[in-house]
């Protein structure tokens, strides 16, 4: 029985779909509004995160490909552009590699799942046992420009009155769903990397310049390994780009939509 | 007929690590860094904690070991490799592992293994105890904090098992653990195995005890706490159609020092809560902030809380009060677990937690004396107490 899924549709038009990271796609987001002047986008929360259920026999990153591709094959229009955000960008990672027959495009933003460096090398910041404000100094240019509403990495440092009981059970569910899907190996899969080769579709990497969690490095390294892959950057942007820098952001989609959209 | 056992307690604490070192750290377990232990001191604690557990088995005293990681208020970092020095040191008395950390260890079967080992080696002096873990341990051990209860149960119930399966390999392909060929050498002395216990006041969790007959022992639950979880044991048994649970079930432990006079026994005895002042500092992300520590709908309450707050009340006199600490000359001592027993509804095995934090060791010898020659008599053939709940109202 496929899993009962929370999912935040807006806008008309081509299918854009969103594959959140650490939290679900917030209604307040300010990229949503315009990046739905290009598409209908579906932002389904994964199992366990948001106010989807997390069913009893759910937990990998194995589970989640899959209901992913499920999303794919269940939506109704092809040429879909998937776009993935962190967590989510691993996601989007694996099922670009799975070859789903609706997928048109991948853009993956600031992508965790890969392993670059050397084994004394961490590629990747500890969500869970970094400090919370060391982890918010880290993921954002300006931790002044988090929109109200919208949680990134190192939430748990501005924890205040304004968030309701419901925003703190919310992150909660969710930190708890991040850690049983990516505790071990932390935040990737071992076997990914080599198979990014498989990838046939046009694939943008987009990296916030200032992100401390993942260096815009891996980034580069990540996207060499995706055949035709495209590198970019967004300036004054951390782990969250699409939060930091909306307009910059969505042009930087919107291009790439524009390019690689057959007439 | 009830006779109280005493069990000596010591986890090996390091109390040397200089206070600014400890003031300015995140946290003193987990990420403190191994530069501040001197082996040497280290080896010299190790030598007098030997000579105390000598002294255990000389005076009738039992002897727990457990193990924690990474940390000042734990060198007993492979509880089986303490326990089986301890099999070897001792001749007399029970030994309880309580235990290593099954949430963390990768193996259930060669934890039995260990366990088979030790108990053979003491001749079959060895209880076996379980503990669910968490925060730093969790990150000491590179173990997902989330499932931990579910993966304990896998464990024990594979450790079981793996000590009582004497007629070829079998093979568990759980959730969690999968094992295509167990087959412990040497078979536990024991037979069918060594008693379990488990540390723990999660009610469902003492419920599930109960049903299993294991020994449910509590730290420094207090008197109310501690009632509730051993009635929680005794109403699964009694649901399940099962015999009630003799005393020797339920255990507790607590700080304890004994002193000739209460004067000097208070004196001494406020050495012991360093372990809760100084030894628990944690970080928050290995805290309350580490996945699965809370029920999400605990959270809000949690996190609007600010930083982790140490306990302040801690003086003896209070922890006296609130059923946490045993301290003072024998006879207030043994009046004290004497009252315990009473007001939780019987309890058969208590835990001493005495040689902790600056306690010295010519300081922790003569509290084990006085417990063993002066406490433990005035503990032996108690008549029974009435556990019903009118009891305790």
């Amino acid at each position: 029985m496929k899993p009962e899924l929370e999912i935040l549709r807006i806008g008309n038009g081509r299918p854009i779909l969103l594959v959140h990271g650490i939290a679900p796609v917030s209604p307040r987001a300010p990229f949503l509004g315009p990046l739905t002047q290009h598409g209908a986008i579906v932002a389904p929360s994964h199992p366990g995160f948001g106010a989807s259920p997390m069913p009893p026999d759910f937990e990998t990153m194995y589970d989640l490909v899959h209901l992913w591709c499920d999303i794919i094959d269940d939506m109704p229009d092809d040429d879909i552009t998937m776009i993935g955000f962190g967590f989510g960008g691993w996601i989007a990672a694996e099922v670009a590699v799975a070859r789903p027959r609706k997928l048109g495009r991948t853009v993956l933003v600031d992508p965790v799942g890969i392993k670059i460096g050397g084994r004394e090398d961490r590629d990747i910041a500890h969500f869970f046992n970094t400090r919370p404000d060391e982890l918010l100094r880290r993921a954002w240019h300006d931790p002044k420009t988090i929109p109200p509403g919208c949680y990134g990495l190192g939430w748990q440092a501005v924890i205040d009155d304004s968030m309701t009981d419901t925003d703190i059970v919310t992150l909660a569910r969710n930190w708890d769903s991040l850690c049983l899907y990516a505790w071990t190996p932390h935040m990737y899969n071992p076997r990914l990397k080599p198979w990014l080769r498989r990838i046939d579709v046009p694939t943008l990497v987009l990296w916030g310049e200032s992100d401390q969690i993942v260096s815009p490095d891996y980034g580069r390294a990540y996207a060499q390994a995706i055949p035709g892959a495209r590198f970019e950057t967004i300036a004054a942007a951390g782990h969250h780009p699409e939060l930091e820098q909306p307009a910059a952001f969505v042009d930087r989609v919107v291009q790439f939509m524009t390019e690689t959209t057959k007439p | 007929m009830t006779s109280i056992e005493l069990w000596n307690h010591c986890e090996n604490p390091y109390p040397f690590v200089p206070a600014e070192v400890l003031d300015a750290a995140d946290s003193v377990r987990a990420s403190l860094p191994s530069k501040y232990c001197d082996p040497v001191v280290a080896a010299r604690l190790y030598d007098e904690i030997w000579e105390e557990y000598r002294l255990c088995d000389d005076i009738g005293l039992h002897i727990v070991t457990n193990e924690h990681h990474s940390g000042i208020n734990n060198l007993w970092a492979a509880s089986p490799v303490i326990t089986g020095i301890v099999a070897s040191l001792t001749h007399k008395v029970r030994i309880l592992s309580l235990g290593t950390l099954v949430t963390v260890r990768p193996d259930p079967v060669r934890v039995a293994t260990e366990y088979a080992t030790i108990d053979v080696i003491s001749k079959g002096r060895l209880d076996i105890g379980f503990v669910k873990s968490g925060a730093t341990e969790m990150v000491s051990g590179n173990a997902n904090p989330m499932h931990i209860r579910e993966r304990e149960w896998e464990a024990i119930d594979l450790i079981e098992k793996s000590l009582t399966t004497h007629d070829g390999p079998f093979s568990w392909e759980g959730k969690f653990f999968t094992h295509p060929h167990v087959n412990v050498w040497p078979r536990p002395f024991q037979s069918p195995r060594p008693d379990f216990w488990a540390a723990t006041s999660d009610l469902p969790t003492c419920a599930e005890l109960g049903r299993r007959g294991y020994v449910n022992t509590l730290l420094f639950g207090g008197y109310d706490r501690t009632r509730a979880a051993y009635r929680a044991y005794k109403d699964a048994r009694a649901a399940a159609g099962l015999a009630k649970a003799g005393e020797d079930r339920f255990s507790y432990m607590a700080f304890c020092y004994v002193g000739d006079t209460d004067e000097e026994a208070m004196r001494i005895g406020q050495k012991i809560p360093w372990f809760l002042t100084v030894s628990i500092k944690s970080a928050p992300q290995f805290s309350k902030f580490q996945p699965g520590a809370i029920a999400p709908e605990m959270a809000p309450a949690a996190w609007r809380g600010g930083a982790s707050k140490r306990p302040t009340d801690l003086s003896v006199a209070s922890l006296i009060a609130q059923g946490q600490m045993f301290c003072g000359n024998p006879d207030t001592v043994a009046r004290q677990i004497k009252e315990f027993r009473e007001r939780v509804g019987g309890v058969g095995r208590i835990i001493m937690m005495t040689r902790q934090g600056l306690m010295t060791h010519a300081q922790a010898m003569k509290s084990f004396n006085l417990a063993a020659k002066e406490v433990l008599p005035q503990l032996q053939d108690l008549p029974p107490i009435d556990d019903t709940e009118q009891a305790a109202a």
